[in-house]
């Protein structure tokens, strides 16, 4: 029973990830599946759905379309709703079928593009993976396809920015709902770094349009706010050689994700996980961290979640409270992310176990019933975890840079 | 890096043929990598002396990701790099998936970059019954396909049809074909047929190979005929054809 799920669900798949990711940016998101579940990524997981517009298509693959592999009606089909819908641009997303059958989704993106002239890309997704996962994909893809170089963005020449404004403009990459929740929650984080005098070209892919983000080659500095970000980070610094921290601001980290970013826009810089390297020198754990054995594992507080917001968290508990927290991370994409001390998990019974001698735990309240009775619970709902569940409780609470 | 797909009817000597092919190239001092693509996993078994082979799909069957990429390379007569993508037991699973798979496994373990290949030759099992037999021919494989066939009728049948699937496929960015290599069943009319059907898709015949009791002698022996008989006439037939595909690809780029 090691990897199966009797008590808690599992994270939002990466279908979903593409979908939330995509939302606001004017495209036409086409989900190559038999409908049916779509109301998962459409509504369960996604908090704007009944407020906001954005074009879902779901190509309705039938047992006959998948055994017969009639790829030219699914390209007919996305065709004709793009000339009546007009997006700028096509992501084509492929399910579990699809990708068994090995449905060529690159190839069919250049037909698409070249018959319609919209700009046609692929997201590899296949749900079997979680929401990070897809959105971090979808969102690589748009720093691939949108971004223009320096030069071409309009506001550089036309506003005449001097380069010390331009040396404070940021983007925070991996900005969805699904880790955030509503759009106020998320500014909190721009509000949060506009304190420090950085200015926010763009929240990717929230609150913001593709033209924005087009704009991006402009900043100075990328921050990677959760590992959706991570792939788009990469291309934007391979494209236009912008460095990236890799740190959410929250509480008193704030500070030391800004200092970070200061000497990552002065080339100094060369750790880029902010909130690992914050952890591993707060003067108040030096006995955890220098423990042989497991660093964190007597951890009077646990963060369950995405590696890089709990990060975040944890280094802002500790650098305030003084008092030692351990990340445990259930998600797939963990790698240079974590800690020393902090947990790559997989499925509930490891979850269980490592939860067993755990004091404080702050956790979507799902995962309530799989933490040990005596254990004090702080909720901090997860909307790639329970959905909208909790979206009631959500919108009362304050959004991640002021949690603490 | 040239990427040459070698399609044909079962049974019709692609194996032989690619082998063969692979080792003339090699002659030239062209660093070659042969990867079958067919379940059997018994394109490259000639080249390795009949020495087992883990094929990529045992390995990610068994291991997962657990394994390095020499795990599933094996280096055969004449310096040729050996990969079988191999597939599940005949009447399971789904072969077609397992090809994609294993040349998708092949690609992320870094094959083209750490053997830095010149030639890469993928020997795909005899139809193209779906998808996953295309994936050869897929953006980013192969650039040319060339066919093998005899004049029997069914043989000029399947490359018809592997022919038509290039076609279709020609806005999608996949390889074009790159024409047909002719192996002699000495059957009548043989030369004519299979000229007619080159002519039918804009196509010629790369080379002919003859029908040879050398090759069965060597395939006895558990060797290509070049390493068997090098200096048959054989052998310079195998030479031949592979200046004329080495032509045809770098003339049509």
């Amino acid at each position: 029973m090691r990897q199966a799920y009797r008590i808690i669900p599992i994270y939002t798949a990466d279908v979903s990830g593409v979908c939330s990711a995509l939302y606001e940016l004017g495209g036409m998101t086409v989900m190559h599946d038999p409908s049916g579940c779509n109301s998962t990524y459409n509504t369960h997981d996604e908090i704007r759905w009944y407020e906001e517009d954005s074009l879902i298509f779901i190509s309705g693959l039938t047992e006959i379309d998948a055994i017969m592999g009639n790829d030219e009606k699914f390209i007919h089909d996305i065709e004709e709703a793009a000339r009546d819908l007009k997006p700028r641009f096509i992501a084509l997303a492929s399910s579990p079928i699809p990708y068994m059958n090995g449905t060529d989704f690159p190839a069919i993106a250049e037909v698409t593009e070249q018959d319609t002239g919209i700009p046609t890309f692929a997201v590899p997704t296949n749900g079997m993976h979680d929401y990070v996962r897809g959105a971090g994909m979808a969102l690589e893809a748009i720093a691939e396809h949108f971004v223009l170089p320096k030069s071409h963005a309009e506001d550089v020449s036309n506003k005449n920015t001097e380069e010390k404004g331009r040396n404070r403009l940021v983007n925070l990459l991996g900005v969805t709902p699904l880790d955030f929740g509503p759009l106020d929650h998320a500014e909190t984080m721009k509000r949060s770094l506009e304190q420090y005098g950085w200015q926010i070209n763009s929240m990717w892919a929230m609150g913001d349009s593709l033209d924005q983000l087009s704009k991006s080659a402009d900043a100075a500095v990328n921050v990677v706010v959760s590992s959706v970000g991570l792939r788009a980070a990469k291309v934007l610094q391979r494209k236009f050689g912008t460095p990236y921290v890799v740190g959410a601001p929250v509480g008193r980290f704030t500070e030391k994700l800004s200092e970070a970013m200061e000497a990552a826009v002065s080339g100094e810089r060369e750790d880029n996980v902010v909130y690992t390297a914050c952890r591993m020198s707060a003067k108040n754990l030096q006995d955890a961290n220098d423990t042989k054995e497991s660093p964190r594992h007597r951890a009077e507080i646990t963060l369950i979640g995405e590696p890089v917001t709990m990060g975040s968290l944890a280094a802002a508990i500790e650098l305030q409270y003084s008092r030692s927290v351990r990340v445990l991370c259930p998600l797939e994409e963990t790698d240079g992310l974590m800690t020393p001390g902090d947990e790559a998990v997989c499925g509930e019974e490891m979850m269980e176990e490592k939860l067993k001698d755990a004091g404080i735990i702050a956790a979507d309240p799902l995962y309530r019933p799989i933490c040990p009775k005596d254990a004090q619970f702080f909720e901090l709902p997860h909307i790639a975890f329970s959905g909208r569940i909790y979206l009631k409780k959500i919108k009362q609470m304050p959004g991640f840079a002021d949690l603490i | 890096m040239i990427k040459i797909a070698v399609y044909g009817k079962g049974g019709i000597g692609k194996s032989t043929t690619v082998s063969n092919v692979a080792v003339a190239l090699a002659e030239k001092g062209l660093k070659v990598m042969q990867i079958g693509c067919d379940p059997k996993a018994d394109s490259t078994m000639q080249l390795r002396h009949g020495e087992a082979v883990p094929t990529v799909l045992e390995l990610v069957n068994q291991r997962k990701n657990d394994f390095e990429l020499e795990d599933m390379v094996r280096i055969g007569f004449g310096g040729v790099v050996c990969v079988e993508a191999g597939g599940p037991t005949p009447g399971m699973g789904c072969a077609g998936r397992g090809i994609i798979t294993a040349l998708e496994k092949l690609k992320e373990k870094g094959a083209y970059e750490v053997y830095q290949p010149d030639v890469v030759l993928y020997d795909v099992l005899g139809d193209v019954v779906c998808g996953g037999f295309t994936m050869p021919m897929r953006k980013g494989y192969a650039d040319k396909v060339f066919i093998v066939t005899s004049g029997e009728n069914m043989s000029i049948h399947a490359a018809a049809n592997i022919a038509m699937a290039i076609d279709n496929f020609k806005n999608r960015g996949y390889a074009s074909l790159g024409g047909l290599i002719l192996n002699r069943r000495n059957v009548k009319r043989e030369d004519e047929k299979v000229a007619e059907l080159a002519d039918d898709f804009k196509t010629s015949v790369v080379g002919t190979l003859s029908r040879s009791e050398q090759v069965l002698l060597a395939e006895e022996k558990q060797q290509i005929l070049l390493e068997a008989f090098p200096d048959s006439e054989m052998a310079d037939e195998y030479r031949k054809l592979a200046e004329q595909i080495l032509a045809v690809c770098e003339a049509r780029g």
